[in-house]
């Protein structure tokens, strides 16, 4: 009895000590001289907006140069969350998402940024307002706001005959995908490729009816799921057991031609200009504004914006700061811009010069397409987000693999919220 | 956490305690063995042993990572009685182990038994054997959820021809995910459990089957006086390993399913990482490991208890 | 079906013998063609383009074959330097696992002493637990040291596992304690013992806890993931990880640098399964 009592004090010690002894240097406000600032980001390689950034940094700033600390994309978070347990000193740190933002915020592990966010400059981020924490405090600025448009591939729909996708209602986008579908086996083509993420039903019907994801009431989701539904059975979209288990990747099905539509984010454009450019897709594509539901006036889509922030135990935090701020200015919007990824920070002349890019769609639908009316965020920010966000995912594949009817699916949702998440 | 063991049948060992009539012996037995165990046994306990007592620690306490960890006493076990996630990934993670441990054991026995015999070209057989445990993780995944898609997967069209009217959906279907789950894990393992037993054939002394032949054993009979036996220690092991392996199984489930549809294919693993990493509640996230060790723990002293009575008649 | 039919074969060659053998390996045959489909898989992906690996249903015979894709991995990525550092970490791990491994397992098999089995309790114990539940102290532990992002951190991790511990002590059960004995007798110290008897005997069991040390070291990711930062630390499972991006992958690549980090693998195992061959331990035994 007595040596158990000692191994659990001595085990309590240590974990009690563990997070204490973390503890690292501060930053250092007055610096001056050359600085080499550390720049957490992740996929270094596949994701040029990176670099394209630093480089334009350093050149303003010639006495900074940047180290980046290149992390893989799929496990970032993981990471990130080990690296700042461990009292790790990198000085910027790149918001994936904005749950992971929520939490490493609240545990006080980013640097209160809010005197950058109520500059003159920042009203012109996009995106912002997602970033406040605790009423009026920020923690990152955003730099990128992707939102949701549709692809449609020129080609598909000359030859079927169809005139280009302009102020669809949902019921219109699934009558469209249906004369756009042909082929059988390898031949097939679809009207459109629905992928599996959870938002293309759900943040879509949040951000159109102005349902709240966090609220445990979800019944504004049945309209959409009926619209996904209806497009599968019709075998208009690729089946989403088949999308799922076999990994398909939406990039592929589009750039392949074997979609006509592809509701998708705007980081997409980056990528297919790309694409293009090296000669790998042949794809004559163009953007149309998302489809929405029937009487609805305006655009409305939604968007998730990226974010820099500072580490609280950053080595050179003045420097950081700087980097941040840089990021979300002008100056970085354009450079960012260059290589066809959406800053938030937004101007006319930001937009002009996207449309310049060579290989951009200038038709006035895809400009129609890039300044929706409205871009509500994909999902609310709250430290319930993780939680609720499982939950969903987990009901969604549900009715989606046609396991659950909506109803059901839908009332199983609002159960679990009220039971699993406090 | 010493008391916990030594309170088991564990201390029923092989090897009986030597008597006390050599006192002076036994010290420096005691120093011997020691000796033998301290180069590993260094490296286990700064490195394994401490970071695991402090998780245990954890389970006790409310911990976000960063911030100093608060003492909430039995709340995150309290929790976990009312946590359905938690509750159905735990009978997911008993149903698995329920079907790769006796699968694989079998099949890596099979295997090994098969290709233990001097013939040409045995190498590339196991070569073959053990690849699917090298092969890309994502390959495998593909391809198994290809062999079971439930339109045009090779695995229905087959039982479509044996004459079954609506064949499973497999990893599509909430009932049938865990069944593909399981077979897949199974023929993703058996050339790695295979490779111990082939070792363990090894240790039988060509002289034992030939006095059982002398005597006129049968195969089977031969199989069951000498194999059997010789391989005990052998089967211990691999028992022990894979119902390990099962219970904390996660990298084929994330690739394959990542615990869908639904909660269907849902692991303790993954309900770990997801309550600690994913959502930042590292206390929970303890606690439910705890809750998995003691079972592996129970399951393990069981096994080890059977085996040293085996080993003593 | 068992092994004494090996020491028969060679001597019954009548025809029967023959069309058993020919079924043996048509059986054989199938089956390891089974078993490789995912593997074919992975080299038929490898020499697509990458819009084209995943397609349905699934083109087994690439349209036009990529043979640069095995060109353009080494200038995509810095191949040749993850390779480097896999082989190293994997040398290096094994050779300390199987060496602290197989020097504890005599004590835990042959030496008796007060407390031994409860101590091996503790070290079966410790697999138990998921590595996702101690990962983080673990790394504030390191990062306490100043060892994260160093090569060190990783070996002192991985090379003192309980795995090696507990796989030698089983194989040193099978052997004879007489043969123990008889050496004491003869005046052998027992680190005499453990060198000159036990390692010798147990050659199949080393062979087989140095491969699957080996090949778990190699293959694994979420260890160098969480250790290794810096780009020039990282190993091929990281490389191969390094085409995933943040909302899509380039799976061609990936299978192109599966397909290459799977070859040296193949060679290890061809070279270690040769010590399972049927009377090598027992023939030392004899003696």
């Amino acid at each position: 009895m007595k040596r158990r009592k000692m191994l659990a004090a001595v085990g309590l010690a240590m974990a009690v000590a563990l997070p204490l002894a973390a503890c690292g240097s501060g930053g250092d406000e007055a610096e001056s001289g050359p600085v080499e600032l550390t720049v957490a980001v992740w996929s270094l390689a596949s994701t040029p907006e990176f670099q394209t950034l630093f480089d334009a940094f350093h050149q303003a700033n010639p006495d900074i140069t940047i180290k980046p600390v290149d992390i893989l994309a799929a496990d970032y978070p993981t990471k990130v969350t080990t690296m700042l347990a461990g009292g790790d000193t990198t000085d910027v740190i790149t918001m994936k998402t904005l749950a992971d933002y929520v939490r490493f915020a609240g545990r006080g592990q980013l640097k209160d940024v809010s005197s950058l966010a109520t500059s003159a400059d920042a009203g012109k981020l996009a995106g912002l307002d997602q970033y406040k924490q605790d009423g009026d405090k920020y923690y990152a600025l955003p730099y990128r706001q992707d939102f949701w448009v549709l692809y449609y591939n020129k080609k598909m729909f000359d030859a079927a005959g169809q005139p280009y996708p302009t102020n669809l209602t949902w019921d219109q986008y699934v009558e469209l995908a249906k004369k756009l579908t042909s082929g059988t086996g390898e031949k097939k083509v679809y009207g459109a490729y629905q992928h599996t993420w959870r938002s293309i039903v759900q943040a879509i019907s949040a951000a159109q009816t102005g349902g709240d994801q966090l609220s445990g009431d979800y019944k504004f989701l049945a309209d959409q799921y009926r619209t996904a539904l209806a497009l599968q059975e019709a075998g208009a979209t690729l089946d989403f057991g088949t999308a799922v288990t076999q990994k398909t990747g939406y990039a592929s099905m589009f750039e392949s031609g074997k979609t006509a539509m592809l509701p998708m984010g705007t980081w997409y454009i980056a990528k297919i200009l790309s694409e293009k450019k090296k000669g790998s897709t042949d794809a004559d594509w163009a953007i149309a504004p998302l489809p929405q539901r029937t009487g609805a006036s305006g655009i409305t889509t939604f968007g998730a914006p990226t974010a820099f922030a500072v580490n609280k135990k950053a080595k050179h935090a003045a420097a950081a700061e700087k980097f941040v701020q840089f990021a979300a200015s002008a100056a970085g919007a354009k450079a960012i811009a260059g290589i066809g990824v959406v800053p938030a920070y937004s101007s006319d002349e930001i937009r002009q010069q996207y449309f310049a890019l060579p290989g951009m769609p200038t038709d006035d639908l895809s400009k129609k397409a890039f300044t929706p009316d409205k871009i509500n965020p994909e999902m609310p920010v709250s430290d319930k987000t993780a939680k609720v966000d499982t939950i969903l995912n987990e009901e969604h594949q549900l009715i989606m693999t046609k396991q659950k009817s909506i109803d059901d699916a839908i009332k199983e949702m609002e159960t679990r919220v009220k039971n699993e998440v406090n | 956490m010493a008391d916990l063991l030594t309170a088991t049948p564990a201390t029923a060992s092989a090897a009986p305690p030597p008597r006390a009539r050599d006192r002076r012996r036994a010290r420096r037995n005691t120093l011997i063995g020691w000796s033998f165990i301290l180069p590993n046994f260094l490296g286990f306990a700064v490195l394994t042993l401490v970071p695991v007592l402090a998780a245990f620690a954890l389970s006790f306490m409310e911990w976000d990572s960063y911030n100093p960890p608060e003492w909430v006493g039995l709340d995150n076990f309290e929790r976990l009685l009312n946590d359905e996630s938690t509750k159905i990934a735990l009978r997911n993670t008993a149903y698995y182990a329920l079907g790769h441990v006796p699968l694989t054991m079998l099949a890596a026995l099979g295997l090994a038994l098969l290709l233990n015999r001097k013939i040409a070209g045995v190498g590339f057989f196991r070569a073959a054997a053990f690849f699917p445990y090298i092969t890309s993780m994502v390959a495998v995944a593909i391809v198994w959820n290809m062999l079971f898609n439930p339109e045009f997967g090779p695995v229905n069209q087959f039982l479509q021809f044996l004459g079954v009217d609506s064949p499973p959906g497999w990893t599509t279907s909430t009932t049938w995910a865990m069944p593909a789950v399981i077979l897949t894990s199974v023929w993703r393992d058996m050339g790695y459990y295979m490779v111990l037993f082939l070792a363990g054939l090894q240790a039988i002394p060509v002289e034992q089957y030939e006095a059982a032949k002398v005597d006129g054993a049968s195969t089977w009979q031969r199989f069951r006086a000498v194999t059997l036996p010789g391989l005990r220690p052998v089967t211990f092991l691999v028992l022990v390993l894979l119902t390990v392996q099962s219970f904390k199984v996660f990298d084929l489930i994330v690739v394959m399913t990542d615990g869908g549809p639904g909660r269907a294919t849902l692991v303790l693993s993954q309900q770990i990482y997801r309550r600690g990493i994913v959502e930042g509640e590292f206390g929970y996230a303890s606690a439910i490991s705890f809750v998995l060790f003691l079972l592996v723990l129970v399951f393990t002293l069981v096994q080890f208890w059977i085996n040293n009575r085996r080993e003593r008649r | 079906m068992t092994t004494a039919d090996t020491a028969a074969a060679p001597r019954a060659r009548g025809p029967l013998a023959l069309a058993r053998r020919a079924v043996l390996y048509a059986v054989l045959a199938l089956a390891a063609l089974a078993i490789l489909v995912p593997f074919l898989w992975m080299v038929s992906a490898s020499l697509k383009r990458n819009n084209d690996v995943f397609t349905i249903p699934i083109q087994w015979i690439p349209q036009d074959f990529q043979w640069g894709n095995f060109t353009e991995i080494w200038t995509r990525v810095p191949l040749d330097t993850y390779l480097g550092n896999t082989v190293f970490l994997s040398l290096v791990i094994t050779f300390l696992q199987v060496l602290t491994g197989s020097f504890a397992a005599y004590g835990f098999a042959k030496v008796r002493f007060r407390g031994r089995d409860t101590l091996f309790m503790l070290y079966i114990a410790t697999i138990a637990v998921p590595w996702q539940a101690y990962m983080i102290p673990q790394y504030i532990m390191m990062q306490k040291a100043e060892l994260t992002d160093t090569f060190l951190s990783l070996i002192l991790i991985q090379a003192f596992g309980a795995f090696g511990v507990f796989l030698m002590r089983q194989y040193y059960l099978t052997i004879p304690d007489e043969l123990c004995e008889a050496a004491r007798v003869d005046g052998l110290s027992e680190y005499g013992i453990w060198a000159r008897i036990m390692l010798p005997l147990s050659k199949p069991a080393l062979a087989s806890l140095a491969l699957l040390t080996f090949v778990n070291t190699w293959n694994d990711y979420m260890g160098p993931f969480i250790y290794l930062t810096s780009n020039d630390l990282w190993t091929i499972q990281l490389g191969l990880r390094s085409f995933v991006g943040q909302y899509d992958a380039d799976y061609a690549m990936m299978m192109t640098g599966s397909v290459l980090s799977v070859l040296p693998i193949m060679i290890i195992f061809l070279l270690g399964q040769r010590h399972f061959i049927q009377g090598i331990a027992s023939s030392g035994m004899k003696g």
